[in-house]
């Protein structure tokens, strides 16, 4: 990994995208702050990132390491870390029944792909579908949920659907710039972790070696 | 360019940027000349534009309060000065002030000037020497304006009616 890649690509791609994940457009503009279980979230899949060779901390920060080096190092991880969170936040649909629903959802899936213990490629694909369920959920099939209706057929069918859920499912209407915004913070976020540095090994080559022994 | 350039670099532009990020989190700016001139305000580069402010305030004495808002908007864009905001939140209040009842609109938008008004003035504390007026310090403004906001057993005081408009 070059210089430039770890002290100034890496920090500013997700920097880039702690900043925006949180950025919701209404009627004013807010930053919201990751919530406390986007941060567990945030450690998991960090850890699930270590674990499967995506991410190399030995790489960022070990002893052999001049002190500068070492100190972009922790920039990156700490961004990571920030990012990570600020991903989860943008992927989380705002309120109600949804947003716990896909909270237990990310747990669930982190978990799984953690005692899957997938290669890197297998894992960052397998974060692709994971961001990208959530980021449809939340700002295509909420959203169309949550709009209201045109015509009276279809403003009795929500209606229905929203008596059977106890109105626990409809959320505010998002504008549709923060849908574009949160695509864009959700590639850049994949995108920034393909360019992180990979360990030496994964735990599929460490199983096969062990099955041969 | 050696390594160790490009590695101080970077590590001055990401805590740069990450010092911004904290910063916009933390003020909430609502739109880029507010970021601007907040920015500017943190190193003690932000200017109230004089003209605009003159002719905010001509409009605030003539009793145009629409307009002196108006013109205080364009003398403090990013809403950083205190004395704007102070001025900003007293048209709001004589223009929102009624015998019977105050413009609660009016009333929270000047409550909202007048906070923005002593969270930027040094030590919390603004005093406008202006001898037009009859509240020159923003404690006394926000004072009136929170019990104009007020819905209590005071609102039907018949004696309101005899108060005046300060």
């Amino acid at each position: 990994m070059t210089a430039a890649r770890e002290a100034i690509a890496l920090p500013i791609t997700f920097l880039t995208v702690a900043l925006l994940g949180g950025l919701r457009i209404s009627d004013r503009v807010a930053l919201l702050p990751p919530p406390l279980f986007a941060l567990v979230l945030s450690v998991l899949l960090l850890a699930l990132l270590v674990r499967c060779g995506a991410l190399a901390p030995e790489r960022l920060m070990h002893p052999s390491r001049s002190m500068l080096a070492n100190l972009n190092g922790l920039v990156v991880v700490l961004a990571v870390f920030l990012a990570t969170a600020q991903a989860f936040n943008a992927a989380t649909p705002d309120s109600g029944m949804p947003r716990v629903l896909v909270n237990i959802a990310f747990l669930l899936l982190l978990a799984n792909t953690m005692a899957a213990s997938p290669d890197r490629v297998r894992a960052l694909r397998s974060l692709l579908v994971v961001f990208g369920s959530a980021f449809v959920v939340k700002f295509v099939v909420l959203s169309a949920l949550s709009q209201p209706a045109q015509g009276v057929f279809t403003r009795a069918i929500q209606m229905l659907f929203e008596g059977v859920t106890f109105g626990s499912l409809t959320q505010d209407v998002p504008r549709p710039l923060n849908g574009y915004v949160a695509f864009f913070t959700l590639m850049l976020y994949l995108f920034g972790l393909v360019l992180l540095p990979p360990g030496g090994h994964t735990p599929r080559s460490d199983a096969t070696s062990l099955s041969r022994a | 360019m050696p390594d160790a350039t490009i590695r101080a670099i970077g590590l001055v532009i990401a805590l740069a940027y990450a010092t911004f990020i904290g910063w916009v989190y933390a003020r909430q700016p609502q739109n880029a000349a507010e970021v601007a001139g907040g920015l500017s305000a943190s190193i003690g580069a932000y200017r109230v534009d004089p003209q605009a402010f003159e002719d905010g305030l001509g409009f605030f004495r003539r009793g145009e309060f629409a307009a002196a808002r108006s013109a205080f908007a364009r003398a403090d864009p990013a809403q950083q000065d205190a004395r704007t905001q102070f001025y900003v939140a007293y048209s709001c209040y004589r223009q929102g002030w009624g015998r019977l009842y105050a413009d609660e609109a009016l009333f929270t938008q000047g409550l909202e000037a007048v906070n923005r008004a002593i969270a930027h003035a040094p030590g919390g504390r603004i005093v406008v020497d202006d001898m037009d007026l009859q509240m020159r310090s923003g404690d006394e403004l926000k004072a009136e304006l929170e019990a104009g906001l007020r819905r209590d057993a005071s609102n039907f005081n018949p004696l309101r009616l005899l108060r005046s408009r300060r």
